[in-house]
C-alpha cells in the first residue's frame, strides 16, 4: 500500500529515478555520444529539480498537505494555478526538462545524433521511448491536482474532468516540442539558479504569509 | 490478406531514413529530401534508428568504407538506396519505392539477418573491419603547442563514434591534465565524415575531455564525382547551410521551414517574402541568440591571418552574425544582386581548429554548421 499521505514526495522521489535511467542508458552502451547524452541530462537535472521541488513545497505548503486529494480539494474555489502562477510556471518548464522534451531535448539532442538513446534499436528503444512518454503524460496529469483544481468543474464527472485538464497540459508541452531551439546547461544553468529558484522561493514566501494570515 | 503480411506492409509504408551526402553529392541530397518530405518519410539522425540507408553522390574510397561502417549499424529490416549526384526526382522515387518493396520482403530480410547473425558480432581485434583503418590514423598523435596533452598518445579506439570500445580488447581511455589542472579521461572521437546535418565529407577528429574539445585535426573525405554541385542558386545553398544550422541548433520547426522554403526557390518559386518574413522570425528568436550568442568569434584579425573569404569573412563575429549574415546573403541574392565571392573551403578548414579548441562538443558542432564549407569545391587531404 503506498503512503498517499505524502503522495507528493512519493512523486518527487520517483520522478528522480529518470535521472539514474537516462545516465545509465547513457552510460551503459559504451559509446561517446551518447555517454556525453547521458551527462547532459545530469547537468539538465542540477538546473531544474531545485526549481521544481520548491514548485511542488509552494503548493503542498498552500494546501498544507501532501496528500495529491488533499491538494485537489484545497483548491475548492481558488485553482492554485491563480494565485501560484510563478509555481506552475516553474513547473511545466521542469515537466520538459525531467522528460527531456522539445526545448529541453538536448540530452537526446539532433546534434549528438540521438544522444542517450543513439545506439538503443528496437524493443529497447521501445520501451526507453514508452518511458518517456509515460513520464511526460504522467507529469502533466500531476498537474491537474497540483495547479488545476483535480476533478472540479461544471456538469461532467470529476475523473472527465481531470482526463480533459491532462489532455489540455500535454496539448500544451507537446505543441511546444519542435517550436523553441533545443536550451543547453552551459547557458541556461545561470538563469536556473540566479532566475528561476529566487522566483520560486519568493512565490513560496507569499504563499507562506497568506497560509499563516 | 494475413494480419502478418497487414503489419509487415503497414511498417514498411513509412519508413525512417538516414540520408549521407558525399561532397558534389548535394544536389542528389537536395532532391532526396524533397522526396522525402513529399513522402511524408521522416529523416532521423542516427543510422540505429533507421529503416532505410540513402547515399546521395559517389563517395570515394575511404568515404564509402565509412558509410560500410554506418550501414552495418543499421538494424534489420534495413534497405540501402545509393543515387547518383544529377538524379531526377522520378529516379529517386523509384529507389525509394524500391527500398519500401525491400523492407516488406520478408525472406530476404530474414537472409539479411541470418547472413548478419552467422558474421558474428564486431570485435576489434576484427581484421576484416574497415575501422582499423579509421582508428589506426590517431595512433601515437602528438600536437605541437599542446604540451599538457603529450601523454595520451597511442590511444587505441576511436575509429566510428558508433563504436568507443566494444567489449573484448580496447584500450581503455587514457588521462590527461583538463584545463582546470584535473586528471581527466581523454576520448578520441571523429565527428564525421558520416554525421546528419554535417557538411558532407569532412571528418574531425576531436580530442575530447568530458565533452570539451582539446584538440581538433580537420580532414576531407573526398567524393568520387567531378565535384560540380548543381544548387540552383546562390539563395539556395545559403537556405540550406541556414536550415542545417537551425537543425542542430535543435529547432526543428525553422530548420523544416528553411527547408521547404529552399526547395521553393529551387523549383523558382517566387519566395523573397516568405524568406524576407521568415529572417525576421529567426532574427526575433531570443533563446536561440542566448544559445548561439559568443561561439566560434572569427574577429577581423583572423579573417586576414586565415585568407578566409565569404560568408565568415564579410560578417565577422559569432554564429549569429553569421547566421544573420547568410539571410541577408540569401535576401541580395533572390533580389538578383551581383556574383559575391564564395568561401574559400580550405580557409575555412584552416580556421576551424582554433575555433574548435576549448569549445563543448554542441558548441563545436554549432560553429562548424554555421562555417558549413562546401567541400565539393576542396581537393581532398587527410
Amino acid at each position: 500500500m503506498l503512503p498517499w499521505s505524502i503522495g507528493v514526495v512519493w512523486f518527487n522521489a520517483m520522478e528522480v529515478v529518470a535521472w539514474v535511467s537516462v545516465w545509465m542508458v547513457g552510460w551503459g552502451t559504451n559509446s561517446a555520444f551518447p555517454l556525453v547524452g547521458g551527462y547532459r541530462f545530469l547537468a539538465q537535472g542540477l538546473a531544474y529539480e531545485l526549481p521544481h521541488m520548491f514548485a511542488l513545497i509552494t503548493v503542498a505548503l498552500g494546501a498544507e498537505s501532501l496528500d495529491f486529494g488533499e491538494i485537489a480539494r484545497a483548491q475548492d474555489g481558488l485553482w492554485f494555478v491563480v494565485w501560484m502562477p510563478v509555481a506552475f510556471l516553474v513547473y511545466l518548464l521542469s515537466v520538459l526538462a525531467m522528460a527531456f522534451w522539445g526545448p529541453f531535448g538536448h540530452p537526446v539532442g539532433h546534434d549528438l545524433a540521438g544522444g542517450a538513446v543513439l545506439e538503443l534499436a528496437g524493443p529497447d528503444r521501445l520501451v526507453f521511448e514508452a518511458g518517456r512518454y509515460a513520464l511526460l503524460v504522467v507529469a502533466s496529469a500531476a498537474a491537474v491536482p497540483l495547479f488545476l483544481g483535480g476533478g472540479a468543474g461544471p456538469l461532467l464527472p470529476g475523473w472527465a474532468w481531470a482526463l480533459v485538464k491532462t489532455y489540455l497540459v500535454l496539448a500544451l508541452l507537446v505543441w511546444v516540442r519542435h517550436r523553441l531551439p533545443v536550451i543547453r546547461m552551459d547557458r541556461f544553468m545561470t538563469a536556473a539558479w540566479v532566475v528561476l529558484i529566487p522566483a520560486t522561493l519568493v512565490q513560496m514566501l507569499v504563499v507562506g504569509i497568506v497560509v499563516l494570515g | 490478406m494475413g494480419l502478418r503480411e497487414r503489419l509487415v506492409r503497414f511498417a514498411a509504408e513509412r519508413p525512417r531514413s538516414f540520408v549521407v551526402a558525399t561532397p558534389g553529392g548535394a544536389g542528389a541530397r537536395l532532391v532526396v529530401e524533397e522526396e522525402l518530405r513529399r513522402r511524408g518519410w521522416r529523416a532521423v539522425a542516427s543510422p540505429v534508428g533507421a529503416d532505410v540507408l540513402v547515399v546521395c553522390g559517389e563517395p570515394g574510397a575511404e568515404l564509402a568504407q565509412a558509410i560500410e561502417v554506418v550501414w552495418a549499424d543499421v538494424p534489420g529490416p534495413r534497405a540501402r538506396v545509393q543515387v547518383a549526384a544529377g538524379v531526377r526526382r522520378e529516379a529517386v522515387a523509384r529507389a525509394l519505392d524500391g527500398a519500401a518493396a525491400e523492407l516488406a520482403d520478408v525472406p530476404r530480410q530474414w537472409a539479411d539477418a541470418a547472413e548478419r547473425v552467422a558474421a558474428g558480432p564486431w570485435t576489434p581485434d576484427d581484421s576484416g573491419d574497415e575501422m582499423s583503418g579509421h582508428g589506426g590514423g590517431h595512433g601515437g598523435h602528438e600536437q605541437g603547442g599542446h604540451a599538457a596533452h603529450g601523454d595520451m598518445g597511442g590511444d587505441g579506439d576511436g575509429g566510428h563514434e558508433h563504436h568507443m570500445g566494444a567489449p573484448g580488447g580496447v584500450a581503455m581511455a587514457e588521462r590527461a591534465d583538463d584545463r582546470d589542472g584535473l586528471k581527466l579521461d581523454v576520448l578520441h572521437v571523429p565527428l564525421g565524415p558520416v554525421l546528419s546535418d554535417w557538411p558532407a565529407g569532412l571528418r574531425v577528429s576531436l580530442t575530447l575531455q568530458g565533452d570539451v574539445v582539446q584538440d581538433a585535426e580537420v580532414g576531407v573525405l573526398g567524393g568520387a564525382g567531378d565535384g560540380v554541385v548543381e544548387w540552383g542558386g546562390l539563395a539556395v545553398a545559403h537556405l540550406d547551410s541556414i536550415g542545417r544550422l537551425l537543425a542542430v541548433a535543435g529547432w526543428a520547426a525553422a530548420a523544416e521551414r528553411a527547408r521547404i522554403l529552399r526547395d521553393d526557390v529551387r523549383a523558382g518559386v517566387d519566395r523573397r517574402v516568405e524568406v524576407e518574413r521568415f529572417a525576421r522570425q529567426v532574427g526575433r528568436s531570443r533563446t536561440l541568440r542566448w544559445m548561439i550568442r559568443g561561439l566560434g568569434v572569427i574577429d577581423r584579425a583572423a579573417v586576414e591571418r586565415y585568407g578566409l573569404t565569404g560568408v565568415a569573412a564579410r560578417y565577422p563575429g559569432d554564429v549569429a552574425d553569421r547566421l544573420a549574415g547568410r539571410f541577408v546573403e540569401a535576401r541580395k541574392a533572390l533580389g538578383g544582386g551581383a556574383d559575391v565571392e564564395l568561401d574559400d573551403p580550405a580557409a575555412l578548414l584552416r580556421v576551424l581548429p582554433s575555433l574548435l579548441v576549448g569549445a563543448e562538443l554542441a558548441a563545436a558542432r554549432l560553429i562548424v554548421a554555421s562555417l558549413d564549407p562546401d567541400l565539393a569545391r576542396e581537393p581532398v587531404h587527410g
